[in-house]
């Protein structure tokens, strides 16, 4: 036990020298190499279970056999990775942007319950580093040639959840809940990898505009200016 | 008083006869029976709410009725609950009854119905008719539970720890699969219903402020449905409330609330303070303290209750006090220190008023060092002060005040402190100085030593130290020295050893009392042993006699670090009457030899050594072996020797060596007793109890063996580590004998070698002249007594010989005969050789000439007969080995013979001087017995003559040389 809080401890002491800035503080960096490596490194950070959804398996006593195989994500709840890859990328970008803004009140709510749990006041620090990053990056985006086509949907237009009605199906929803948020960072980290994936790297290594560019020819016509809409509910 | 009598009976008659009249004025019960009867549930709350009406009641009547209830589950015969409810029943008024189920109420359906009837009033006689019953009235949660298979109930319930919870699961599938668990642990129900089973859970623990977790799980369809038991600790009551006030405004109260009840989802533990005389209340913002407004002057006495409450529980507590006996003061201020000096300050300080005359006590302490050095008590209204005495000078103190209520105590207030420092002063006392003299040639070098005065006598920072200097015995005067302080001594160096040395300690106010010591010229230390002495666990102890001589006190020294340069030079002052002492440093170690002198100080403040003690704090066993060196090494015996081995330098006192020996016999010298090496081999061991014996003879040995021996010392401790034996290897027994025997014999023979050659000369012409002359034998001479006979030598005159040949050789013409002793000495110019040869003449067949020449050779004589030269003339053999053939021998005494002087060629003619000599050599010896002297068929007479033999024969060419041995040679000759 000791051995994990020392070990959990020397991580976050990397992890907090590593990104020593981790929240962006008003002025974006105008290299989009570098911002973007930035954002690959945060939800990289977030793709780890152990940073919120295993603390919350163990506090909430559902690390029980016969509970743990119910902790599944709800389908439709977040976007597949597939549907994020198809996204254009000031859309994807929104998307993640408003996904985060409705995971974010519901891990402040677990942190204040839980204030013990020193890893979930560091995950909503970096929640909201990652969205100032995504502002940052959305800008660079915005300078470029790429214009976003009008939207069908906004993205931010989650409808209103109403939780359970019985305490142990929000236990178990909240579970669900963040074993969907973990893959979905992971998600949202391979749409990153692959913008970053690109043969002519050193051309774009100075240039802003490198991401818009990509993201221009890769997309098919039919998924420009398209942006998804999140099927399912975020339940609080 | 009869009329009185019959007065209260008709009275009472009169009441008796009002209140039948007013029973019979009530409703019947029959008329009373409650109506228009409403059942719902409150499922939140587990209860069953009734509620109905009673007709039959006139307006504005009021009647107290009872209600008996009675409640059903699954039929209207299974009752579980029946309770008679008392109410006062108004009219149209709506009566409610609530019932809080066990069980949740979606697991069954239930059934109310009542009754009532009027309750019954004292002296009314006989029982009140109930009413009729009402309807049984349903109610049946599972019809509003919706779509789905299974379901939990309660959905969450908040309980305390170690009650009782009761569950039940609704199934509405056919096969009714359902598995439950409590936290992960499989627990089965009892089947209520069809469709239904309870499972009661008791005593239920608190595991976590998230809830325990329940849940039942249909296999068919994976679905899953449970119960969250919000499981909270017990309220305890609050222990220990006290209330007090620190300025008669507000009372604060406090207690210890026990364990948190509150779980997150369910905070609802809260603490109420309730005052009975004035009927106030407050709800307290903590749950261990709260703050109760004091209305001044209105308000003497309290009576204080506590509620602690939660969801399930409230409990309280009670307390009652004048609020003047819970007075705490406010901390004392303003505190200053006045008058401060070198050993004296007051201090002084303010209380906060609470009202006129108002008396506080207060404490003052005064601290210095870490603890208490003085504590007064003051009497204080407003202002206080309080003077401290008997200071130390340039001290730091600390001065702290509380204070309590003087009439009524309750309790202290905070402290209030303030650091000062006294003012400094002159040292109190002379430093302590010792001293080490190391005197050489009239002049003497010391060393002083001194140790700081501690602060109780410094009284102050010690800034410099003088050194005065004063001869005894030269011209009046003195010297000064100033030291700075952070020295902790000085050298000085005397011209002659006796003055006196005075050393005070100087701070900025002033100088100390000097300390004065007396060195004088003579060697203090002569005479005197060194003895050991034995460590104690408190350390040295130390003892010593009296002198004769009036001592003021005696000075124990001793180095820390004995070896090292400095030593760290220790000492302690002894009071006069002291004969012994106790010394231990923290800087002693083990192994370590330790010197302690002990010196009586004279009123004229001379030391003189009493005393030299040595000894260690703890032995440990020798840290080396000595160097051995083995001397007189005999056949049978060595001697060991390790007198160099230091036995003052090592890490305890030698108590004696053990000398071990082994060897492949395994056997022990007399002296030695058999042991057991640690490598388990055998060997053997001697004791030598005495450390100054550094020789050990060992004898007893035995020749051409091999020895191993090591020698170890041994202290208080133990024996010291055996590493290595050294070898020793013994002699040969003959080699000794013969090197006695051989030694003489080589010396003697190199005297006659030296002698020889010396008196060569007359060794020639004693033993091998040139011509012999028998004459002059020195044998003959010595048989001459002994021979009765005639000698039989041979005259020149006796002989009739056949032939003969003299020939001149001139002298100097000689050449070394290779076969001689010594060679004659050589001639360049060489001439013809003369040679005398016997020839057998023709005339005479056989001749025989007999020689019996004893000179040189007595065996020839005695073979007895004489031979006959027969033909050819067979050479003896040579004596000496050498290749002389018969024919190689004869053939050259031929030429020689037949040739001429003339006709010779030089060095060819050259003869040699063959000395005879009869014995033979050590071939012929050999030969003798395999081949003994056969009689000869002719017997001849052998006469060994001299012959001047030619150099060339007598050194024989490469080749005959190589032909073979002169063994062989001799063989063949003889055979011949």
């Amino acid at each position: 036990m000791w051995a994990q809080h020392t070990r959990r401890a020397l991580l976050s002491l990397i992890l907090r020298l590593l990104f020593l800035k981790p929240v962006a503080t008003g002025s974006c960096s105008g290299n989009g190499q570098e911002l973007l490596e930035k954002l690959q490194r945060q939800v990289d950070l977030m793709q780890d279970t152990s940073r919120f959804l295993d603390h919350y398996i163990r506090i909430q006593g559902l690390d029980k056999s016969g509970l743990k195989e119910h902790c599944q994500e709800r389908p439709g709840v977040f976007p597949s990775e597939q549907d994020l890859q198809e996204l254009s990328r000031r859309d994807f970008l929104r998307t993640l942007n408003t996904i985060l803004g409705h995971v974010l009140p519901r891990l402040v709510t677990f942190q204040k319950d839980h204030p013990k749990v020193e890893d979930l006041g560091m995950v909503t620090r970096y929640i909201r580093g990652i969205r100032d990053n995504i502002h940052c990056m959305d800008q660079l985006l915005r300078g470029s040639s790429e214009m976003a086509k009008p939207t069908r949907a906004s993205p931010g237009t989650w409808p209103p959840h109403t939780p359970a009605s019985d305490a142990f199906q929000r236990k178990l929803e909240g579970c669900r809940f963040l074993r969907g948020y973990h893959r979905f960072m992971h998600s949202v980290g391979q749409v990153f990898r692959k913008w970053r994936e690109t043969p002519s790297r050193r051309s774009r290594r100075h240039s802003p505009q490198w991401v818009l560019q990509r993201g221009i020819h890769r997309m098919p016509p039919s998924m420009r200016g398209k942006r998804l809409v999140p099927r399912g509910q975020l339940p609080r | 008083m009869a009329p009185l009598a019959a007065l209260q009976a008709t009275f009472l008659s009169a009441l008796l006869f009002l209140g039948t009249d007013c029973g019979q004025a009530l409703p019947e019960a029959s008329t009373l029976t409650p109506e228009s009867l409403k059942v719902s549930i409150n499922t939140s709350q587990q209860s069953v709410h009734v509620q109905w009406s009673v007709h039959g009641l006139a307006y504005h009547e009021e009647l107290k009725m009872v209600f008996q209830i009675q409640i059903s589950r699954m039929t209207t015969f299974d009752v579980i609950w029946v309770e008679n409810y008392s109410t006062t029943v108004a009219w149209k008024q709506v009566l409610h009854w609530r019932w809080d189920s066990e069980l949740p109420l979606e697991c069954a359906t239930h059934f109310v119905r009542l009754r009532g009837t009027v309750e019954e009033e004292a002296g009314t006689p006989g029982p009140r008719p109930w009413s009729n019953w009402t309807s049984w009235e349903e109610v049946d949660a599972q019809k509003s539970l919706g779509p789905g298979l299974l379901f939990v109930f309660p959905g969450e319930k908040l309980v305390e720890e170690g009650s009782n919870v009761t569950i039940c699961y609704v199934s509405r599938s056919h096969e009714n699969n359902v598995s439950c668990s409590l936290e992960g642990v499989p627990i089965r129900g009892e089947q209520l219903g069809p469709n239904v089973s309870v499972i009661t859970l008791n005593n239920v623990p608190f595991i976590r402020k998230t809830g325990t977790n329940f849940f039942c799980e249909m296999k068919q369809t994976h679905t899953i449905q449970g119960s969250v038991l919000w499981v909270s600790k017990v309220l305890e009551e609050p222990k220990d409330l006290s209330c007090e006030t620190r300025d008669f405004k507000t009372l604060t109260c406090t207690w210890d609330p026990g364990t948190d009840t509150d779980l997150p989802n369910y905070r609802s533990q809260r603490y109420t303070l309730f005052e009975a005389f004035s009927g106030e209340n407050k709800s307290c913002k903590h749950k261990d303290s709260c703050v109760w407004q004091v209305a001044p002057g209105s308000q003497e006495t309290y009576n204080f209750t506590l509620v602690a409450e939660n969801s399930l529980r409230k409990r309280s507590v009670n307390i009652v006090f004048d609020l003047a006996h819970r007075v705490r003061p406010m901390d004392p201020f303003s505190m200053r220190l006045e008058s401060v000096s070198a050993t004296g300050a007051t201090v002084t300080w303010k209380v906060h008023s609470v009202w006129d005359h108002f008396t506080y006590l207060c404490q003052v302490e005064l601290h210095g060092e870490g603890k208490v050095i003085q504590q007064h008590n003051v009497s204080v209204e407003k202002d206080g002060q309080c003077p401290f005495s008997e200071l130390q000078p340039a001290t730091e103190y600390t001065a702290r005040v509380r204070c309590a209520a003087a009439e009524h105590f309750w309790k202290w207030s905070g402290w209030t402190g303030w650091n000062f420092r006294t003012l400094a002063a002159a040292p109190s006392e002379a430093p302590d100085v010792w001293r080490d003299v190391k005197s050489a040639l009239g002049s003497c070098n010391v060393t002083l030593f001194w140790k700081p005065l501690s602060k109780s006598h410094a009284h102050g920072e010690i800034l410099f130290y003088n050194v005065v200097v004063e001869n005894l015995h030269g011209p009046s005067g003195s010297k000064l020295f100033s030291i700075p302080a952070l020295a902790g001594g000085t050298e000085v160096a005397l011209d002659g050893c006796s003055h006196r040395i005075l050393v005070t300690a100087n701070n900025s106010v002033g100088t100390s009392p000097a300390a004065v010591m007396v060195i004088s010229g003579d060697p203090a230390d002569k005479g005197v042993e060194e003895e050991r002495v034995e460590p104690t666990e408190q350390g040295f102890s130390l003892t010593w006699k009296p002198p004769r001589e009036d001592v003021v006190g005696y000075v124990v020294d001793w180095c820390d670090r004995p070896g090292d340069s400095p030593c760290g030079l220790q000492w302690r002052r002894l009071g006069p009457n002291s004969t012994s002492a106790v010394i231990n440093s923290g800087a002693f170690r083990p192994g370590v030899r330790y010197h302690f002198r002990i010196y009586g100080i004279s009123p004229q403040r001379r030391a003189f050594l009493l005393g030299k003690k040595t000894g260690y704090t703890q032995e440990e066993v020798p840290s080396d072996a000595p160097q051995v060196l083995v001397h007189n090494l005999t056949s049978h015996s060595f001697t060991l020797s390790w007198k160099d081995y230091p036995t003052d330098s090592q890490p305890g006192f030698i108590r004696g060596y053990r000398v071990y020996l082994k060897s492949q016999a395994e056997q022990c010298q007399p002296e030695f007793q058999k042991t057991v090496l640690p490598d388990r081999s055998v060997g053997c061991q001697y004791d030598i109890n005495d450390p100054e014996q550094k020789t050990l003879v060992v004898g007893g040995l035995q020749p051409e063996s091999s020895y191993e021996f090591a020698v170890i010392p041994h202290t208080g401790a133990g024996e010291g580590a055996l590493d290595a034996f050294t070898k020793v290897t013994m002699p040969d027994e003959r080699s000794h004998v013969l090197i006695r025997i051989i030694l003489p014999m080589i010396a003697g023979l190199v005297v006659i070698a030296i002698l020889c050659y010396l008196k060569s000369r007359w060794m020639k012409e004693m033993c091998y002249p040139d011509i012999p002359d028998p004459y002059k034998s020195s044998v003959l001479s010595l048989l001459k007594p002994k021979e009765a006979a005639p000698l039989t030598i041979m005259s020149v005159n006796d002989c009739v010989p056949d032939a003969l040949e003299v020939v001149k050789k001139p002298e100097g013409s000689k050449t070394p005969f290779p076969g001689a002793r010594k060679a004659a000495p050589d001639t360049t110019a060489r001439t013809r050789p003369d040679y005398i040869y016997l020839l057998p003449t023709e005339s005479s067949p056989s001749p025989c000439i007999c020689f019996e020449n004893l000179t040189y050779d007595q065996a020839a004589p005695s073979s007895g007969s004489c031979a006959r030269v027969l033909g050819p003339h067979e050479a003896a053999p040579s004596q000496l080995g050498l290749p002389t053939s018969a024919a190689s021998l004869l053939k050259p005494l031929e030429q020689n013979y037949v040739n001429t002087p003339a006709e010779t060629p030089a060095g060819e003619t050259t003869l040699n001087y063959v000395s005879q000599l009869a014995s033979p050599v050590s071939g012929d010896k050999d030969l003798l017995p395999t081949k003994p002297p056969e009689p000869e068929p002719e017997l001849c007479c052998e006469y060994r003559m001299q012959m001047a033999m030619p150099l060339d024969l007598a050194s024989p060419s490469r080749n005959e040389s190589s032909n073979g041995s002169p063994t062989a040679l001799l063989g063949q000759e003889y055979h011949g």
